[in-house]
């Protein structure tokens, strides 16, 4: 009898859980409605192959498609192109999706991928995507639906390049008509610019003919800018917004506590970096730098400026993880204060030094961080002075390689190649630290040339333990992407790299 | 008096001139140029790449020949476009001025409504309670920060008050009773310490005319008391009210700007902090240039006003 009972106890709580379940994943996503996203940036341009601000890059990303793109797991996967053949190391052939319309109904053709690729290589555009695409030396189009694009060196982060909203396909012919497309948008993306009043909302809605059947769910989604971080959490608990984006600490910590809504954190393709300008005293010995290196506690940084929100990262961001090497590789991580001051002895330097840290107020340029980092030099005897400037004369500081040290947000790439070769090549074209090592170079050139993933594995896991003994830069952690929204919002992703991709499988479950 | 109106609006002109020099030179000078700006830290471009984007910016001519071109065009009103977005600055900032100025009108008119009136009762009961409380109140809303105020206040209103809009602006063509429900809190905001600058200003005011030999003979013709205070008192005391009040106003316009960040409100404060963030000359010097006009001409109108309440005053 008892066990009778209990046996039918089990079987209503397995009946109960089977319902709650089928409840939770068997529901079909529901078409309509729209869902307001508040971000902290306003759009500056809409012309995806010119814009830099990222604000722009994501909304770009909504309304115009690229060759292929990222999934949250930043895996490559097929956009326009449904397939590609690498036949050797300098020959890209594309294979795009048939029957893809622009929003002004014209098809989207070869054609319309090499006019933007050669647009994009045409100093006179002006484009900022002009740099990732060095190696190219043609691109064809040999029929409606192929093209290809031939370099004239390898360059194996290329799918990594072409994923970039920054080379999103633009139609030719609206182009030319209007010269460019920073006010008007003509993508084949999700969603089609409906409305657009600057610094208060800008509407998108449904693009009927969008090639993915059924998507997107949503009838628009409506960005509003609210700089204050603490005004976008309260906009979000009033339920002004379905959900923000959101980059402070102290916020999400916030929206942690409050139990009417879901936060969602993945782990940041942005790396945080301390660097140096190695051909300046005292920092053009590497036995100095790599004492620094030795001095820092990465856990502590990431407690005081994230609010514990982050991971210690080496050269290439944690969050890759397909190429990221776990930081017990390397053995400076672990803080050493003795070997330190050892270091800095051999050095000539055994009564410490002074000298002072770049960094700015603004979240990019890293002042609490470098704030740690000085209290955290103090215990190997080294003063650092902290020089907080505005923005815009960070800038002018950084393109002058004008600093002893620097703090800085690195947008990390999710394909080595691409990240570190232009940070940390003596002939990179963001090597500002002015680091040149022949063994560096070596490996870098290496794992841009071979396409196996085994061998360019093997080359960068080398690459990076190089690079952390040799210390040009320090890698310090990686930040989350965060975002905060109403319960009833389903199917969102939050993307390492802040892009809004999954908006288009976003439906509202109210 | 129309001579003299005249005579300002010709003064208008070397400020406006001056004005414009100034603000065109002082946002070259800001280290970091609008090429680097728009670059970012992310991309290196080559020497080309940077004089082609300086040719793509009008920034590539001599200075005195970019700000001749300027001028000129500006004289035949076009204000040119912004270097970031490619939109007319004129219809940017147009499209901004009504909701700053929306914001100044409003806060202005609660900080009249609740100073001045505050300010009276406290000169007449002097040394009273009321007189205490409402100094005290004074003091606090001088000393409270207005971001704080906003931020705790966007606090309060994101539990109790959600029939409020917070951070969504709606235009007031679009929906009257929308708009002000998301004007409602910066208003409070913005107006509560100007409300304190004007009940203390209205206070020491009334208090020195209650003091004059005038009022002391208006009471002794056995004037009711009503009348001392409203036609002999308060009038008198107007003056220097309507001083503080013009500065103000002309402040209030172009100090909207931490409460347009807070509150997500599309006024020309964050229009204005924005293009100088991004070193966009033409729509920094275009919202420059327009706002020393309005507040030249919010001054004048000040003078102006002195001559209704005080007919002592003359321009000839």
């Amino acid at each position: 009898m008892k066990t009778a009972k209990s046996l039918a106890g089990v079987l209503i709580l397995v009946l109960i859980l089977s319902v709650s379940w089928s409840g939770q994943v068997g529901a079909a996503p529901a078409r309509g409605g729209n869902l307001t996203i508040g971000v902290d940036q306003e759009a500056v341009g809409l012309d995806p192959n010119l814009v830099t601000a990222f604000s722009s890059v994501a909304r770009v990303g909504l309304m115009y498609n690229r060759l292929v793109r990222y999934d949250n797991d930043l895996d490559i996967i097929p956009d326009l192109a449904e397939s590609w053949e690498i036949p050797d190391n300098l020959t890209y052939t594309f294979h795009l999706r048939k029957g893809v319309k622009f929003h002004d109904g014209a098809e989207l053709t070869s054609e319309d991928v090499k006019f933007t690729l050669d647009r994009i290589l045409d100093p006179k555009t002006g484009s900022p995507a002009l740099s990732y695409l060095a190696p190219v030396k043609k691109v064809e189009a040999p029929s409606r639906y192929e093209v290809t694009i031939r370099l004239k060196e390898p360059m194996a982060s290329l799918l990594s390049v072409l994923a970039s909203d920054n080379l999103s396909v633009v139609p030719k012919h609206a182009v030319e008509k209007q010269g460019n497309l920073q006010r008007v948008v003509v993508g084949t993306g999700p969603f089609k610019l409906a409305d657009y009043v600057p610094d208060n909302y800008m509407k998108l809605v449904r693009n009927p003919n969008y090639f993915k059947p059924g998507e997107p769910y949503l009838d628009s989604v409506t960005f509003k800018v609210i700089p204050e971080q603490m005004s976008l959490l309260a906009a979000v608990r009033s339920r002004n917004l379905d959900m923000a984006a959101i980059s402070e600490g102290g916020i999400i910590v916030q929206a942690r506590r409050d139990s009417g809504l879901s936060v969602e954190q993945v782990p940041s393709l942005n790396a945080r970096t301390f660097g140096f300008n190695v051909t300046r005293a005292p920092f053009n010995d590497e036995r100095v730098r790599q004492a620094v290196a030795l001095a820092l506690d990465r856990e502590q940084i990431i407690a005081a400026a994230e609010f514990g929100f982050g991971q210690p990262t080496g050269p290439v961001p944690a969050s890759a993880k397909k190429w990221a090497l776990p930081v017990s590789a390397f053995p400076s991580y672990e803080r050493n204060i003795a070997r330190a001051k050892q270091l800095l002895a051999e050095a000539g330097l055994p009564n410490g030094f002074a000298f002072s840290i770049l960094c700015a107020a603004s979240y990019e340029g890293g002042l609490p961080v470098a704030q740690v980092i000085q209290s955290q030099l103090k215990q190997i005897g080294v003063t650092a002075n902290l020089e907080v400037v505005e923005w815009g004369a960070y800038i002018d500081r950084w393109v002058k390689r004008d600093y002893q040290g620097i703090v800085e947000l690195r947008g990390g790439g999710a394909d080595p190649d691409r990240f570190l070769y232009r940070m940390l090549h003596s002939t990179g074209s963001v090597n500002n630290f002015l680091f040149k090592n022949a063994q560096v170079d070596e490996l870098l050139e290496k794992g841009r040339s071979a396409v196996d993933y085994k061998t360019r594995k093997n080359v960068y896991d080398a690459a990076q333990k190089l690079i952390v003994e040799k210390a040009p830069v320090i890698f310090l952690y990686v930040g989350n992407e965060n975002a905060a929204m109403q319960k009833y919002v389903k199917g969102f992703n939050v993307m390492p790299n802040g892009a809004l991709y999954y908006l288009e499988e976003t439906w509202l479950d109210k | 008096m129309r001579q003299y109106i005249l005579k300002r609006l010709l003064q208008l002109i070397p400020v406006l001139l001056g004005v414009s020099i100034v603000v065109f030179l002082l946002i070259r000078l800001v280290p970091g140029d609008v090429v680097q700006m728009y670059v970012g830290t992310q991309v290196s471009p080559t020497a080309e790449q940077m004089e082609e984007l300086k040719r793509l910016f009008g920034i590539d001519k001599p200075l005195y020949v970019q700000y001749l071109d300027w001028i000129w065009r500006v004289m035949h009103g076009d204000f040119g476009v912004s270097l970031r977005t490619a939109r007319p600055v004129l219809n940017d900032i147009l499209a901004r001025l009504p909701v700053s100025a929306e914001l100044a009108f409003l806060s202005l008119t609660f900080a009249l409504l609740l100073g001045v009136p505050a300010g009276i009762l406290s000169a007449l009961r002097r040394n009273s309670v009321t007189d205490a409380i409402s100094r005290i109140i004074g003091i606090i809303g001088l000393s409270i920060p207005d971001f704080w105020l906003a931020t705790l206040i966007i606090l309060f209103a994101s539990r109790y008050l959600t029939v409020l809009r917070l951070a969504s602006f709606v235009s007031i063509t679009a929906s009257l009773s929308e708009n002000l429900k998301a004007m409602v809190l910066p208003t409070i905001a913005f107006g509560l310490g100007l409300a304190a600058v004007l009940m203390r200003y209205v206070r020491s005011s009334v208090l020195e005319v209650l003091g004059q030999d005038y009022i002391r003979t208006a009471r002794a013709k056995g004037l009711a008391g009503r009348t001392v205070i409203f036609k002999h008192a308060l009038r008198n005391a107007l003056t220097p009210v309507i001083t503080v009040v013009g500065i103000y106003a002309g402040y209030l316009l172009g100090g909207t700007v931490v409460i347009e960040e807070v509150f997500a409100l599309p006024g020309m404060g964050r229009l204005a902090l924005y293009a100088i963030y991004q070193r966009d000359y033409p729509l920094v010097q275009g919202i420059v240039l327009l706002v020393t006009l309005a507040f030249v001409l919010i001054n004048l109108l000040v003078d102006i006003l002195y001559v209704l309440v005080d007919p002592r005053i003359r321009y000839d």
